[in-house]
């Protein structure tokens, strides 16, 4: 064979590999659902948008975006379907499960969102030793059933529903908190949903 | 004059890169560009419009460098790029240290393994001197550098 079929055939030899590395790559991304309860979720069931954001009630950068997500929310007031996924990071935040615990059983009381608003206000205060203390003056701040709040921390399908929240972030590929899914594509953080988000919700409210 | 490298350390040294850039790159591709973009974007280097388009391409970049080296296709280029590849992330280490920028990782495999900023720098180093072998060492045995042109011969390419 002349030098230049062999030139050819060992370029497409490299580009070869070059695609299955890209095909072995893309072959572990899953779908996953963007579903919660109810109570988890804001806006019309039918927007033509849908933001599902994976957070961590611990995590320093969703707090972060949280002023961006609320802006953005009240801009496209009725507009946009918005939905909560739990997606405590335990390696490196403590009491997050503890955090979406309490959130959890606010939200099968109704007061999800009030109960969200306060872990987020306060996070640098119950992310301590006195975290227990704390949830329960919360709860008591939004007039929750204490009793009812109290055994629902005890109930193992609100871990249940957080870890399936966790394997949907998982099947999604999430690495870190928060991360937002508009309309499926993929925002990381406060500065992408600020900077890509808001033009990208636009982009699809005209479509 | 310059001291001769044998073939077989060569040999040994593009590919040690070669599966080291291959499996950094794939380790990044399989994620999220986004993810990777916010890494990038730590290390405060590059215009933010620019972050997310190295973010999808610099996997891709690692990967094809690092078949070329693993095959020997174009050795001496390929080992030079992988080795300017390396200089720039030591440089990229280098001023977020002096910046005192804290990464949450390097960013070197994506999810995959966290490397602290010393383990980094000495890790980068470690393969940017690999590359000198591989770039030294060329033409290589077992290379397809040496198939196209007839052979390997030791010192040079074999001419048809």
């Amino acid at each position: 064979m002349d030098r230049l079929p062999r030139l050819a055939l060992s370029v497409l030899i490299v580009l070869a590999a070059c695609a299955g590395s890209f095909l072995f790559a893309r072959g572990h991304v899953k779908p996953f659902s963007s579903n919660a309860p109810d109570y988890r979720e804001l806006g019309p069931a039918d927007a033509r948008v849908t933001i599902v954001e994976f957070s961590d009630f611990e995590c320093p950068a969703c707090r972060v975006a949280e002023p961006p997500m609320r802006a953005l929310l009240k801009l496209y007031d009725g507009r946009v379907r918005f939905v909560f996924k739990h997606f405590p990071l335990e390696r490196m935040h403590r009491w997050a499960r503890g955090g979406a615990i309490a959130a959890e059983c606010a939200g099968r009381q109704g007061k999800f969102w009030e109960y969200h608003h306060e872990l987020y206000d306060h996070q640098h205060e119950w992310s301590s030793e006195k975290s227990e203390e704390l949830w329960l003056s919360y709860a008591k701040k939004i007039k929750l059933n204490e009793a009812e709040w109290q055994s629902c921390r005890l109930d193992p399908q609100v871990n249940a529903a957080i870890d399936a929240d966790v394997r949907d972030g998982e099947n999604a590929w999430v690495g870190s908190t928060p991360t937002f899914f508009i309309n499926g594509k993929r925002f990381v953080g406060a500065l992408q949903l600020s900077e890509r988000g808001t033009p990208w919700v636009e982009k699809e409210l005209k479509k | 004059m310059s001291a001769k490298i044998h073939p077989s350390v060569g040999l040994a040294a593009r590919v040690i890169v070669g599966a080291v850039l291959v499996y950094a790159g794939a380790a990044k591709a399989a994620g999220p560009a986004e993810e990777f973009a916010i890494v990038i974007g730590s290390y405060d280097l590059l215009p933010r419009d620019m972050v997310l388009t190295a973010a999808t391409f610099l996997p891709w970049v690692e990967i094809l460098i690092g078949w070329a080296l693993i095959f020997g296709l174009k050795l001496r280029a390929a080992a030079i790029s992988a080795g300017a590849m390396f200089a720039a992330f030591l440089l990229a280490l280098a001023s977020v240290q002096l910046k005192g920028i804290q990464l949450p990782n390097c960013g070197c495999f994506g999810d995959a393994i966290h490397f602290t900023p010393l383990q980094a720098f000495l890790f980068d180093a470690c393969m940017s001197a690999l590359c000198w072998l591989s770039w030294k060492s060329a033409p290589s045995p077992l290379s397809l550098d040496s198939w196209v042109e007839g052979g390997y011969t030791g010192t040079t390419h074999g001419k048809r």
